[in-house]
């Protein structure tokens, strides 16, 4: 396009592009000084406080305003961030959490159409077509995590049939389904990968495994030994391995993901503290330093310090609604309440 | 004569009117009427409501349908009840033998075991279910490799109904321990000492005269640890769930608040049922409770029974107290403690214990927000317990002492939010609450209001049992020298009932230190208290520094019973 401009064209081109860069510049001034006057923000998610606080340390340090962290299991953010709506009192003014309750949360018109400044580094793919949810800047990786102790490398299991053995039965934890959505999204999300083993395969799982209520649960339970297999997410390795947990994972293809987004609450009582905390969250030093914690972030070439997360194959995963997860979990929600 | 008869009336009425405990009642009426009812309102409409709280609903059936018309709920009433039946007996039967040893007898260190009993109480239920699971988990618990190695048994497994009534039953213990304690203390001793001139043994006299007696205040304590049992949310989550059981609290979890996204109706809906069974046995313990106050206000002449002589059999019963209070105390403090010294979750084995670090103390001492909830806590405990006990006390005064109309009703209101699981009944307030123009959603003071609404019966309890002991003679005298009801209260009852009021403010004060399950509905993280943030340190997989806080709590409250126990200079279950 350059080619075809005259001089003076692009002296002009050159100009507005000047222009441009600095009233962005001059906006991103504007936005931390009002952040400043707004004094502090209020963000409900449900990221790991320990994974949350090298964000909320660097974002505090930088331009002096205080994060207050409201976290909780994704199914209760969604409940909190509903009903305080609902009520006419929000009390906060940035939801961070998994991609399904965030598209609840989006319908029901909580949240306010937001484009940090990093936006347009992701790919077109992960962006939300109305503006309102931010790219997917992570994803959680779930697959099957072991307790090296208990567990050879050699024995590990290699792929999810692998679990079905009858040497692992009562020896796999995994989140009950019928209560955790995240889980109950995975294994829905298995047909994909699984395609007509998939119903068999759901229902023999239900067989060989012991029920917890979510994935810390899952984890904690490989870590301490009750169960040497357990299905969770594949950044617990770092997280709690940095403490010294003997804990792997077992490297599946494709390994399936759940995307996370962040957006900005309608009614925020400190909307440009919010906006800001979105540009760093999302910004490349954000991404990195969520990186580092161990979370697997949407930037080229960055992974975390996990064995091999460089190689995996990672798939995201569908997001149901209310109507498709309801089936779902009619469907199969039976083989785990058997008793 | 008819004439008289009427005109008698007229001034009995008029009497009545005048009365400043009528206004007493109707004040604390309005106040208890509120705490109780509007919640509970709040629950009973939203069951029959199509909409979530803030949207204007239309009138449905459809969550009872939903409820009760599916065959499992009725299976699940079942199991639960056998959960619950089975938990308080055996609560029942370890306090019981536990307040016996502590009270009535001369056995070793029993003024230890009293401090030691109470600690529990201070610890959150989630702690000591998940204490249990490293001691009695078939695969790693502490005590089965104890049983399979030592013993060549096999291995005791806590996930099964035996092993949750167990763990459930010893959460529920030291309150138990508390209420029958505290009757044997007040049973009058000329009844034992009449049996043992008669020529019965100690442990007859124990058998035919001690048991009648205290048996209302043991079966009053059945029937609360019974419905505390029936909607607890803790032990179902760690132990049901991977033993695949099915109790009422895992289904309303599963259908309503599990549920994508949540149904707060729903669970409204469930927690009508769970009303009416408790309230069916409030009436229940209400009957049991007038026959003991009956038996009670024989004596209370302020002398302490004497102790009965067990001879050598008093270090068998030491033995056995100090059993009891491993199982209930010693072993699960035991494994916390040893948890918060390890660097990961691990199981504390002769390997494990070469990595001991106190790095989990070294977070609780730079973490802001941990120093914030500390103050938010002891501030809630010190205000919560010390209002509810004021309000306990009028109500106690109202319903013991005086026959003013509606006299009964304000006992059954206290009662009413007992009936509701700590998270359904945050729900109501949250309904509540939100709407209420005046600024006290998401502060510090929704808590308090919290606390104080579902925790005031057991403040109700100890004060109860305190005003039956105190001789109605002395606020006569009061009286009729001229005093008014004000200072009658303020001069001679408060100074009679401070141990019962200071009773109660302990067991209070402690359960404020350490409550979530109402709180974590309701608090910002602004206000955020102990018992959220030790949640949420075991939501985020942080055992060690969760077992951490739970140490120091448990440390702080103690701080709290002895404070409390130096105001009274008496023990706390007097």
């Amino acid at each position: 396009m350059l080619a075809r401009c005259g001089p003076r064209t692009v002296l002009g081109c050159l100009l507005i592009a000047v222009a441009l860069v600095g009233s962005a510049a001059q906006a991103q001034t504007d936005l931390v000084g009002a952040a400043k006057k707004e004094g502090r923000v209020v963000v409900y998610g449900s990221m790991e406080t320990d994974v949350f606080e090298v964000i909320q340390k660097i974002f505090e340090g930088k331009y002096g305003v205080r994060v207050e962290y409201w976290r909780a299991a994704s199914n209760r953010v969604m409940d909190r961030v509903l009903t305080e709506s609902r009520a006419g009192r929000p009390q906060f003014d940035v939801v961070l959490t998994n991609r399904s309750p965030m598209l609840i949360i989006k319908q029901a018109g909580v949240f306010a159409r937001y484009t940090a400044p990093s936006y347009e580094t992701f790919p077109a793919a992960t962006h939300d077509r109305d503006g309102i949810l931010s790219p997917s800047y992570r994803v959680v990786v779930v697959s099957i995590l072991h307790n090296t102790r208990l567990v050879k490398p050699e024995d590990a299991p290699k792929s999810l049939p692998d679990l079905l053995d009858p040497r692992w039965k009562g020896k796999v934890v995994m989140p009950d389904p019928t209560q955790h959505t995240t889980t109950a999204v995975w294994l829905a999300n298995l047909q994909k990968v699984m395609g007509a083993q998939h119903g068999a395969f759901v229902e023999r799982l239900a067989g060989q495994v012991g029920l917890v209520e979510s994935f810390i649960p899952s984890v904690q339970k490989v870590i301490v030994g009750e169960f040497p297999l357990g299905i969770t997410y594949v950044k617990y390795v770092h997280i709690f391995g940095q403490d010294g947990a003997p804990l792997d994972y077992v490297r599946l293809n494709p390994v399936l993901a759940e995307a996370h987004h962040v957006a900005l609450g309608a009614k925020a009582e400190h909307p440009n503290a919010g906006r800001l905390f979105i540009d760093l969250l999302t910004s490349r030093l954000g991404l990195l330093a969520l990186a580092r914690a161990g979370e697997f972030v949407l930037v080229p070439g960055v992974y975390p310090p996990i064995k091999d997360a460089d190689k995996l194959r990672v798939v995201l995963m569908d997001d149901l609604d209310e109507n498709e997860l309801k089936k779902f979990r009619d469907e199969f929600g039976r083989f785990f309440l058997k008793r | 004569m008819a004439f008289g008869a009427a005109q008698a009336r007229r001034i009995a009425a008029w009497t009545v009117q005048v009365d400043p405990a009528v206004f007493l009642a109707l004040a604390a009426g309005v106040i208890l009427g509120f705490l109780a009812l509007y919640p509970t309102v709040m629950l009973f409409v939203g069951s029959f409501s199509d909409a979530p709280l803030g949207v204007a609903g239309r009138f449905t059936l459809a969550h009872y349908a939903r409820a009760y018309g599916d065959p499992h709920t009725y299976l699940l009433i079942g199991t639960s009840f056998v959960f619950a039946a089975g938990s308080s007996a055996f609560s029942v039967a370890l306090a019981g033998l536990l307040a016996w040893i502590t009270v009535r007898t001369n056995a070793p260190g029993r003024g230890l075991f009293e401090l030691v009993a109470l600690v529990p109480n201070v610890l959150p239920p989630l702690l000591i279910a998940t204490s249990w699971v490293l001691l009695l988990s078939p695969r790693i618990g502490l005590l089965n490799l104890l049983i399979v190695q030592r013993l060549g048994l096999p291995p005791l497994n806590v996930y099964s109904m035996p092993g949750m009534i167990f763990v459930e039953g010893l959460i529920l213990a030291p309150l138990a321990f508390l209420i029958i304690a505290s009757a044997l203390r007040s049973m009058d001793p000329s009844l034992e000492e009449s049996a043992r001139i008669a020529g019965s043994s100690s442990l007859q006299t124990a058998r035919r005269i001690t048991t009648p007696l205290v048996l209302p205040a043991t079966l009053a304590a059945g029937i609360l640890n019974f419905v505390r049992a029936i909607e607890s949310f803790d032990t179902p989550a760690i132990i049901a769930l991977p033993a695949r059981i099915d109790v009422l609290t895992t289904k309303i979890f599963r259908e309503a608040l599990a549920d994508y996204p949540p149904n707060h109706n729903l669970a409204a809906t469930y927690a009508m049922s769970l009303l009416a069974i408790t309230m069916i046995f409030v009436y229940v313990y209400r009957r049991l409770t007038d026959r003991k106050e009956r038996f009670a206000t024989i004596t209370g002449r302020g002398y302490r029974p004497q102790a009965i002589d067990l001879g050598a059999w008093r270090y068998a019963a030491s033995a056995a107290a100090l059993l009891i209070l491993s199982l209930i105390v010693l072993l699960p403090l035991g494994v916390l403690v040893l948890t918060s010294l390890l660097p990961y979750y691990a199981v504390p084995t002769r390997e494990t214990l070469g990595l001991l670090t106190l790095k989990h103390y070294g977070f609780l001492l730079e973490s802001t927000r941990v120093a914030r909830a500390l103050q938010i806590s002891l501030t809630l405990a010190v205000v919560g317990a010390t209002l509810a006990m004021f309000l306990a006390a009028v109500v106690a005064y109202l319903t013991v002492r005086t026959r003013v109309p509606g006299r009964g009703a304000l006992e059954v209101l206290t009662f009413i939010p007992l009936a509701f699981p700590g998270t359904a009944l945050a729900i109501g307030l949250l309904w509540g609450y939100v709407r209420l123009p005046v600024p006290i959603y998401a502060t510090i003071w929704i808590l308090l209001i919290a606390y104080i609404t579902r925790f005031l019966p057991f403040g109700l309890r100890a004060m109860t049992g305190t005003m039956v002991q105190v001789q109605a003679e002395l606020e006569e005298a009061s009286r009729v020298c001229g005093a008014g009801l004000a200072r009658t209260f303020r001069r001679i009852l408060l100074p009679l009932l401070w141990p019962g009021f200071m009773a109660g403010w302990a067991i209070l004060a402690t359960i404020f230190m350490r409550e979530f399950s109402t709180s974590l509905f309701l608090y910002t993280p602004r206000s955020e208290p102990l018992g959220p943030l030790l949640y949420h340190l075991w939501l985020d997989g942080q055992q060690g520094r969760m077992a951490a806080l739970g140490v120091v709590v448990s440390l702080a409250s103690l701080v709290l019973v002895a404070l409390a126990r130096r105001a009274t200079k008496v023990p706390l279950t007097g």
